[in-house]
């Protein structure tokens, strides 16, 4: 990936900043690993026009980024809390699990990471999944 | 993000590596700007001189390799594919500290390949 421009990379930081705010999460302690999400992020929305999450491997970014579901906050945030890219996070550094179902993989790295703000974020937990993009399967998260 | 104990492969050297590896491969599926994957790198390099000799580990940078990561499904990153005489055993995903890294990929090989 090329790297971002200072206008996309002040823009996701002021977006981490203001997401950690409403949800309650603060960003991982390692200040290298928050840097990289930020750097990825800012960099897919200077090449797809949205910051698609970095932390997973697509076929097509172009296609996927025709959906929600990986735009980040993405889906699994949304509605579980969860950011497995571990940029919305407890002041511990582990992402919170509590809301997952028991056979995500985050259960199962992390096991139960309870939500010590859970009056706040989980904006779509009452909403279905995003639809993922054209022609791939319903396969829902990982 | 290797070491001269993990070896770089790519779409063009992944069959020719599998084939003529005499050891477990474990291949770490990673990408530049993944936090995750940053965070594990430290455990996947001590790992490789900890087992050096016993499993062979390798790195493939999903942003440059379309073919592999597809092939073998992967999704979230970082995505670790253990890989015994050839053959694909086993598949799990995530940060992890190294001792779980270890387990993790242990669960998939017989004890003879420990």
């Amino acid at each position: 990936m090329k790297e971002p421009s200072p206008k996309s990379l002040e823009r996701m930081r002021t977006f981490v900043r203001k997401y950690n705010e409403k949800t309650g999460t603060t960003t991982h302690p390692k200040a290298e690993v928050t840097d990289s999400v930020v750097h990825g992020l800012a960099s897919h929305l200077d090449e797809l026009g949205k910051p698609l999450c970095p932390c997973n491997f697509y076929p097509d970014k172009k296609t996927e980024a025709t959906s929600r579901r990986w735009i980040c906050a993405c889906d699994e945030m949304k509605r579980w809390k969860y950011c497995h890219c571990l940029l919305f996070v407890r002041a511990d550094g582990l992402p919170i699990t509590e809301y997952l179902p028991a056979d995500h993989e985050g259960r199962q790295i992390y096991g139960l990471v309870t939500d010590p703000t859970p009056d706040k974020g989980r904006e779509s937990r009452d909403l279905p999944p995003s639809s993922p993009p054209e022609g791939e399967g319903a396969e829902g998260g990982h | 993000m290797a070491s001269d104990k993990i070896l770089v492969l790519t779409d063009s050297n992944f069959k020719e590596t599998l084939e003529k590896s005499s050891t477990p491969l474990v291949i770490d599926f990673w990408a530049e700007w993944c936090g995750p994957c940053k965070m594990v790198a430290p455990s996947v390099e001590e790992l490789a001189e900890e087992l050096k000799g016993k499993i062979q580990f390798a790195k493939m940078d999903v942003d440059s390799n379309q073919q592999v990561p597809m092939q073998f499904a992967v999704r979230s990153i970082p995505t670790f594919a253990v890989f015994n005489k050839g053959n694909l055993c086993g598949k799990f995903t995530g940060a992890m500290a190294k001792d779980q890294l270890k387990k993790e990929i242990f669960r998939y090989l017989p004890e003879s390949a420990q």
